[in-house]
């Protein structure tokens, strides 16, 4: 036996004997499947975006030659982006539409926030149920009447397409179901004995909310308030459809990657839309690096509660 | 002037009765004690005032005003919590402050106040600490001086030592007793703790499933309790009590005899079931009975379980000739005596010994409705004992 084992593991290739260790040792081949898995995904999301770059820099004729490597090298792409069409106008819409939902879902969702998770009343699980399911609906289910609506078709008078209204009713009612739940989670814990200080020391149940609940929910008001920024930045159905695509209607980022395809008089501008999306995607970029630490522990302390 | 008074409060969640037909008067500048065993309604009383809760029915006054249908913050009142409740994401200055800024005080008079009241609690030079980097008792402080600078007609405190370890606690007792000699503003103050309500009083208002049981100075809810509740409560360890019958010079237990005329009291008859109730206190050794005026009958006792305290020795007497000791349940059973004795008394475990009570301080409740009947049966004697002596005899 002994003498059969010393001539096995001679003959062993370098396969076998790392075979032979994971087996010994099972850590091991967790750890290599973690980092199998992990590369997998780090290049699914990543590779777009070394794509995005390559286009980028590519010089626009010789796009067929680009390999992995860009053939060739135009940083100027990313300013010729902003001279083609006013690409800062569609990111100055992007963020005023996302910033503008935000403040109305944390003001909305934080009262919404403050009755589902401190006070008691008849038919509030069927409620907070039915918010959960307006969640849940398709967006396009809502496209047509409220494009009629915004069109005055129902009500005359009221034209709210191509304005930030068109966009930012809709975004705020389909987002706050999120927030009001991570904000109700949030507000419950606050004991109750801080709420009644505030109140016997002069403030009203609202002030109480905004200077003593809201202050001391931190964590979970910033949760809240990146992802719907995030979510807003990054929607497309109704930031396509409720403009005409016009940076002076108020048309969002989508509007300026459609207009940069047609930035060249006859041919897709491929390097300019790739620049275009690269700065799209970075103030988004930008916020998830500086509050992922925020909205992990935001959504894990609200995990723990219930 | 701020009185407050509480006019037939009751407050109902669903069926259960948390206050029931409560009426309080409470002078202007009264330190007022709520005291009773948790859950008997006298916070959620205290909560009626403060305006955190409405009562169902009933009206809360405070000076001259109606406050009942008002929110707590204009009731001129300010409050200490029992779990302290200071604002965490502020500093002290801020939380002492907190409601100075809410109605618009000048900068220099916010300054001027909150200086004073950090002063007034000993806080001076911890103004920019942070909750969470102070001691409970500093905490504590903080919440006082929050409620000082408001200068509010009327201080509530619920059980605001409650969180405090017992040194702290005897230490913040007498700051609260002092800051109410200087400060001559009403306290209504909730306690489950009969010592505090005892020491820092005017009067004690003692309650109990949500009714008022007695309101009266300390004392005489300890010398003359209402009922046999408030006899139980106040006074610690508690009084005894032991069951008997009214026979023709006195009250018959199962072990002894009271001796008193029943018919010098209203309403008591021959047959009646009365409950005698007597402080440990009031129990002597025979030997030391000696310069007792008004002493019973010898009792025969065996001494169960002693208990020394230091200043006092609690001795858990068995009364009767054959006790069963194993047999004998918990609580106020009618053979069961407690007797407090001077420390250097000779008396030993299972030594059987006499004892005498003193009959000024037997209070006679009604076994039925708990009804005190007379507070001291001395001056009630028979022919045979000496009229006229200085027992009370009110009910």
């Amino acid at each position: 036996m002994a003498s059969e084992t010393n001539t096995g593991e001679i003959k062993r290739g370098p396969i076998e004997r790392w075979v032979a260790k994971a087996i010994k040792n099972p850590d091991r081949a967790y750890r290599s499947m973690f980092y199998t898995v992990t590369i997998f995904f780090l290049f699914t999301t990543l590779f777009p975006f070394y794509w995005l770059l390559v286009l980028a820099l590519t010089p626009e004729n010789r796009l067929y030659q680009a390999n992995l490597l860009p053939a060739g090298f135009t940083p100027e792409t990313f300013i010729r982006v902003f001279e083609v069409i006013p690409f800062h106008r569609y990111m100055f819409n992007s963020i005023f539409l996302a910033l503008m939902t935000t403040a109305i879902v944390l003001l909305l969702a934080s009262l919404a926030g403050y009755v589902f998770g401190r006070l008691d009343f008849p038919g509030k699980s069927i409620m907070m149920l039915l918010i959960l399911a307006i969640s849940y609906f398709p967006p396009a289910a809502f496209f047509l009447p409220l494009w009629r609506l915004f069109n005055g078709q129902i009500v005359p008078g009221i034209e709210l397409y191509n304005t930030p209204g068109a966009m930012i009713l809709p975004f705020s009612a389909l987002f706050m179901p999120l927030s009001i739940f991570v904000l109700t989670t949030f507000y419950g814990q606050i004991p109750d004995g801080l709420e009644d200080a505030a109140r016997v020391e002069g403030t009203t149940r609202l002030g109480a909310l905004f200077r003593v609940i809201m202050p001391l929910s931190a964590p979970g008001v910033a949760t809240a308030g990146v992802l719907t920024f995030i979510a807003v930045y990054n929607e497309f159905f109704f930031s396509f459809l409720m403009n005409n695509g016009q940076p002076g209607n108020w048309a969002p980022i989508v509007g300026g990657l459609l207009q940069l395809q047609r930035a060249g008089q006859f041919e897709a501008t491929f390097s300019v839309m790739a620049a275009g999306s690269i700065i799209a995607v970075l103030p988004v970029a930008i916020l998830v690096v500086i509050a992922q630490e925020k909205i992990v522990s935001g959504m894990t302390a609200g995990a723990l509660k219930e | 002037m701020a009185r407050v008074k509480l006019d037939g409060v009751t407050k109902r969640y669903g069926d259960v009765m948390a206050v029931n037909d409560m009426n309080l008067d409470i002078e202007h500048g009264e330190f007022i004690t709520l005291v009773g065993p948790s859950g008997c309604g006298k916070s959620t009383t205290m909560e009626t005032v403060s305006g955190l809760t409405r009562p169902t029915e009933g009206k809360v006054y405070i000076g001259d005003r109606e406050v009942t249908n008002l929110p707590p913050k204009d009731r001129g009142i300010a409050m200490v919590f029992q779990n302290i409740a200071l604002f965490p994401h502020l500093d002290v200055y801020d939380n002492i402050s907190f409601g100075l800024r809410l109605r618009d005080y000048e900068k220099e008079e916010i300054d001027r106040r909150v200086e004073k009241a950090a002063s007034i609690v000993q806080l001076e030079g911890m103004l920019d600490r942070m909750p969470d980097e102070m001691s409970g008792g500093q905490r504590q402080r903080v919440a006082i001086a929050r409620a000082l600078v408001r200068e509010p007609d009327v201080f509530l405190m619920d059980e605001p030592l409650a969180n405090l370890d017992a040194k702290l606690r005897v230490t913040m007792r007498t700051e609260l007793q002092r800051l109410h000699k200087e400060l001559d503003t009403t306290i209504l103050y909730v306690t489950h703790n009969q010592e505090e309500a005892m020491t820092m009083s005017d009067r004690i208002a003692v309650i109990d499933s949500g009714e008022l049981q007695q309101i009266a100075p300390p004392l005489t809810c300890y010398n003359e309790p209402a009922n046999l509740f408030v006899a139980g409560f106040i006074g610690s360890p508690a009084m005894n009590f032991i069951e008997g019958e009214v026979v023709q010079n006195g009250l018959e237990t199962e072990n002894f005899m009271i001796e008193f005329d029943p018919g010098k009291i209203d309403g008591v008859g021959v047959g009646d079931h009365l409950t005698m109730g007597i402080r440990p206190e009031d129990v002597h050794p025979v030997e030391k009975a000696g310069n007792l005026a008004h002493g019973s009958d010898t009792i025969e006792a065996w001494a169960d379980v002693l208990e020394p305290m230091g200043d006092e020795i609690f001795v858990y007497l068995l009364l009767g000739e054959d006790v069963d000791t194993s047999m004998e349940a918990e609580g106020a059973t009618s053979n069961e005596l407690l007797m407090s004795v001077d420390p250097d008394s000779p008396i030993k475990e299972d030594d059987e010994i006499e004892v005498v009570i003193d009959r000024t301080q037997v209070h006679l409740f009604d076994t039925e409705s708990g009804e005190a009947v007379t507070h001291g049966v001395a001056s009630l004697a028979t022919e045979s004992t000496t009229p006229g002596s200085e027992a009370e005899t009110d009910d």
